[in-house]
């Protein structure tokens, strides 16, 4: 018999009994569709925290501070505002800056590919080339070429060149009078920064005035800057020594380093930064979002597991049904095999309708999950919708990556599930089956 | 050995080497206490081109003499020898071949797929010799002719009567042009008219060349037939041979 004619036997086979057929299909049809919806909404989770994860730095970003200034934070907010005695061990915050020494060696430490004295400008306003109105901002400096920030329009700043580049958010459109983000890039801002030492002898002039290249605009985002918009390493240093001129260098302040390290080594690294000076310590972004991403996934896993039960009750109804298929067909079977039909087409006819029924319940548990998913996508999308503000982020999503792979499992499970009905019915003896009432 | 060269073989030395052969055939159904014999130390030779019929009163063992020439079953002991081949040599594959291609059948109880069409039941042996869809059609439908029931090659075959079953077994017993036909009371459920029908049908391959293998009650076709072995609680009990159809003595 031609493989089409065993597929069209084994179908046709299917639709006689449509009830029976229909009710094992309904079973794969939970178990694909609950696994299918999980590693969908799996899928959209994971990549909404790794984009957020990437454009706060990505797993190896880490944020460096000296342990003293941390244990200085803690007192400050134990003793709150009460009046506490002199000891020695607690120092000024001066006392825990970061010095240009400990960075070398911070930076010599195997695994630390970057890092760099990171600083929150506040300037004086920044407003749009040629306009009038002026707003309060804030910049920072990220080694951004470890990042992957999720942006609207544009594209990354470029630390390789010295040229002044900032990155908005969508914040910002409003007020410049873009309609599209797409509007923004290439536009020049003006920013204006106090340089602090000349504002004490002379108030009234004492503002200098950079122009910058908006080059990309960013997607809002959970974990992003917290309105703080991205500048060149270039426009940082030209802010920076604008708004610290004349101050001597051992009178800055410097509390923070920002880096980007191998997250193989990062264990190894904390404790050789504890050695450094007196003692450095740093937080990475797994220490923050490891958690939601742990929560996410015990209850994706429980979720896993009912699917998988699903499955397993949808297995034993393949057999079932196979092995009822198998008896009421034993005298055709009889007939085939006298009529010279090989065992192994006979086991390939009952494995296809096993194969069959699989394909179909999860066919129609893709298709059910899929059309949910896009329900909830815009549900969440729409104006009062839980992620109404980030519109690259799908809860739900599907690709094939995810979606092929379970279809495939779930008939190969079908597939398991066939071959002992499969085996009998090609075993089965041409004689006795005939003679079988 | 090829299936191939098994047709081969048939055509060459037809004359004298037995279509089938069988030696010391021995069946026991069931074991130890319910043991049965259904077979004891058969020996025949059937050669191409003869028409033979197997008489015996029900539960003598015709059928089971019949299955196990045609290797639809395994003899508990002896052997069956097909175009001069031990069956027991032969591999599953290639006696699965040799029932598709040179042997017809026509069982007892019909044996019909009841939810298929006619056709469908018709072309059943050219779909597992994997003739083509258009091919397999045209030439059931031309089996149909020959039994006259072209007319029902739609309908389900749950719906005829037993003689038209009976007839629509026959077109699929003669579909795949067989070398060798079993029939197992192929007119049981015709009227004589139409039994005289079938029977003249099967006369009519007999003499292009099929050799004929036919269990009966019915002595009026059995004397039809160019050889009588009658069978007695599994024994042959006598082996004639009509003198007018005899062509050849090879004995
Ligand atoms: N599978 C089996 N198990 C046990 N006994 C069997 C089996 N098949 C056949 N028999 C017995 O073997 C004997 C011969 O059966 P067989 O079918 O060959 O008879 P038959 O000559 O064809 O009879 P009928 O003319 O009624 O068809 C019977 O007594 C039957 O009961
Ligand atoms: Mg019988």
């Amino acid at each position: 018999m031609k493989f089409f004619d065993i597929v069209k036997t084994a179908n046709s086979n299917l639709l006689r009994n449509k009830v029976r057929s229909f009710l094992t299909i309904l079973a794969i049809f939970i178990g694909s569709f609950t696994i299918i919806l999980n590693s969908a909404i799996n899928a959209g989770v994971n990549d909404f925290i790794d984009k957020q994860v990437a454009s706060i730095g990505g797993d190896g970003f880490i944020e460096v501070m000296p342990g003293a200034a941390i244990e200085q934070m803690m007192a400050m907010s134990e003793t709150g505002s009460k009046v506490t005695k002199y000891s020695e061990k607690s120092g000024s915050m001066l006392s825990a800056t970061i010095t240009n020494e400990d960075l070398e060696a911070m930076r010599a430490v195997d695994g630390v590919n970057k890092l760099e004295i990171f600083h929150i400008l506040s300037p004086e306003w920044m407003r749009l080339d040629g306009e009038e109105n002026k707003y309060n901002v804030t910049l920072q400096y990220l080694p951004t070429d470890t990042f992957n920030l999720d942006l609207s329009a544009g594209r990354m700043i470029n630390n390789d060149t010295d040229d002044f580049e900032i990155i908005i958010n969508e914040d910002w459109l409003e007020p410049f009078n873009f309609e599209k983000a797409e509007d923004a890039v290439d536009k020049t801002v003006e920013i204006s920064i106090k340089k602090t030492a000349k504002c004490y002898v002379v108030p009234d002039d004492c503002l200098a005035t950079v122009k910058a290249k908006i080059v990309g605009v960013q997607a809002p985002g959970v974990l992003s800057m917290d309105g703080d918009l991205l500048v060149s390493r270039a426009l940082d240093n030209k802010l920076y020594a604008l708004a610290n001129e004349d101050i001597p260098e051992e009178s800055l302040q410097n509390y923070f380093a920002v880096g980007d390290v191998d997250p193989d080594k990062i264990d190894e690294i904390r404790e050789k930064f504890k050695e450094i000076g007196s003692g450095y310590q740093f937080l990475t972004v797994s220490d923050t979002v490891g958690m939601i991403r742990t929560f996410f996934d015990v209850i994706l896993a429980v979720f896993n597991i009912f699917g998988a039960i699903a499955l397993l009750a949808a297995a034993i109804g393949i057999i079932n049904t196979l092995f009822m298929s198998v008896q009421e067909r034993t005298r055709e079977i009889g007939l085939d095999k006298a009529l010279g039909m090989s065992r192994f087409k006979i086991f390939l006819s009952f494995s296809i309708e096993a194969i069959s029924l699989g394909f179909w319940g999860s066919i129609f548990g893709m298709a059910v999950s899929m059309g949910i998913g896009y329900f909830v996508n815009n549900l969440v999308h729409g104006e009062d919708g839980l992620l109404a503000d980030f519109p690259t982020f799908d809860l739900v999503r599907f690709s094939p990556e995810v979606v092929i792979p379970i279809v495939l499992l779930v008939m190969l499970i079908a597939f398991l599930s066939g071959t002992l009905p499969a085996i009998k019915a090609a075993r089965k003896d041409p004689i006795d089956a005939l003679r079988y009432e | 050995m090829n299936s191939a060269k098994v047709g081969v073989a048939s055509k060459n030395i037809a004359a004298t080497v037995p279509v089938i052969e069988v030696k010391n055939l021995s069946k026991v159904y069931g074991r130890k206490s319910t043991a049965f014999n259904a077979l004891e130390d058969v020996n025949l030779k059937i050669y191409h081109g003869e028409s033979v019929a197997i008489i015996g009163k029900s539960g003598s063992g015709k059928s089971t003499l019949m299955h196990l020439m045609a290797l639809l079953d395994k003899p508990t002991s002896g052997s069956v020898k097909v175009f001069g081949i031990n069956s027991t040599k032969l591999k599953g594959r290639r006696v699965n071949h040799l029932r598709n291609k040179y042997f017809g059948f026509v069982f007892q109880q019909f044996f019909m797929n009841s939810h298929d069409t006619v056709l469908e039941n018709v072309l059943l042996p050219l779909k597992i010799a994997k003739t083509s869809r258009f091919k397999r059609k045209k030439i059931a439908l031309s089996a149909l002719e020959v039994v006259d029931l072209e007319s029902k090659a739609k309908d389900k075959s749950i719906n005829l009567s037993g003689g038209q079953k009976q007839r629509v077994c026959i077109a699929r017993a003669i579909v795949n042009n067989p070398k060798v036909i079993f029939a197992d009371e192929p007119t049981g459920n015709l009227d004589s008219g139409t039994g005289k029908k079938i029977v003249d049908l099967l006369f009519e391959l007999n003499k292009k060349g099929t050799t004929l293998i036919i269990v009966t009650h019915d002595e009026d076709l059995a004397a039809l037939c160019n050889r009588q072995i009658r069978i007695v609680d599994g024994k042959i009990v006598s082996d004639t041979r009509s003198k007018r159809t005899i062509k050849k003595e090879v004995r």
